[in-house]
């Protein structure tokens, strides 16, 4: 299958860069995923609910999709999404777990219950710009271009996708995360 | 504090509410809806665990949901007249 980069972003707690120019770094003291937010105009206040798995996936989609450009928000089923990461939703499974360890302090937080599945990111993403496509978050024993590759080679061959939102994403804690995320384009030329 | 400013305050910080401050919530709009503040299913869920763990009310029939979580109001009207703790 033929296929093209279209556009990249690459997301740390330091720093977020477009197609390979940095265009944001963080402030001692702020959050920079809400700085993001802000400065992006993302307006959507689920945001704010999110564990910090789905917040990283949602900003660098909000800010790869922005910079795609065209009309957004219109369901289509052409674009899948795919993403990858190693320790899925670790960070938030721990902090459910806080919430239910203690016999005498048995209170299972709902709102952070939602998100014990790395697969969120990929629903959140889909939902909010009503993808209708393939939507998978597949977990790799360590990062592979390779495993990545062929996930994404795969999805190509159904009769429907002709782009991917697809890449790494991954979030163990608020300050360590590490998203690098593409749109791939199916190329017939 | 009033019980409705400590309800806004605890709800704010259970929710997420990033947002807001108590001020920006009125005590007699409506909690779900496009109208107020937008709450959804999983916050019903997380004001019930919030009523239980801060004022050990332990709501038994979910249809008794509707009017308890219709306003802050009436969220502290009941939390008035049935907390334990």
């Amino acid at each position: 299958m033929n296929t093209m980069v279209k556009h990249t972003v690459k997301l740390t707690p330091n720093y977020l860069e477009v197609n390979g120019k940095r265009v944001a770094e963080t402030v001692a003291g702020e959050s920079f995923l809400t700085k993001l937010y802000r400065l992006y105009n993302m307006e959507y206040p689920k945001f704010f609910k999110m564990d910090v798995l789905c917040k990283v996936g949602f900003v660098a989609s909000e800010v790869l999709l922005g910079t795609e450009g065209g009309e957004r928000f219109v369901p289509r089923s052409d674009r899948a999404v795919l993403l990858f990461n190693r320790h899925s939703s670790l960070h938030a499974d721990s902090t459910f777990q806080h919430t239910i360890a203690n016999p005498d302090e048995f209170y299972p937080s709902p709102s952070v219950f939602v998100y014990t599945l790395p697969n969120i990111v990929t629903g959140e993403i889909a939902i909010r710009n009503k993808y209708q496509g393939e939507s998978s978050f597949i977990l790799l024993p360590e990062k592979s271009e390779e495993a990545m590759d062929q996930a994404v080679a795969r999805a190509f061959m159904d009769r429907e996708t002709t782009s991917v939102l697809t890449g790494w994403v991954e979030a163990v804690s608020e300050t360590e995360y590490e998203v690098e995320m593409e749109l791939r384009m199916k190329n017939d030329e | 504090m009033e019980l409705t400013e400590e309800l806004k305050t605890k709800m704010i910080e259970a929710l997420n509410l990033e947002e807001m401050t108590p001020a920006d919530i009125d005590d007699n709009a409506p909690l779900f809806g496009d109208e107020g503040l937008g709450l959804d299913s999983i916050d019903v869920l997380e004001l019930i665990v919030l009523l239980e763990r801060n004022y050990g009310i332990k709501i038994a029939d979910p249809k008794q949901g509707k009017e308890i979580f219709a306003s802050v109001r009436t969220m502290a009207d009941y939390v008035a007249a049935n907390r334990t703790k």
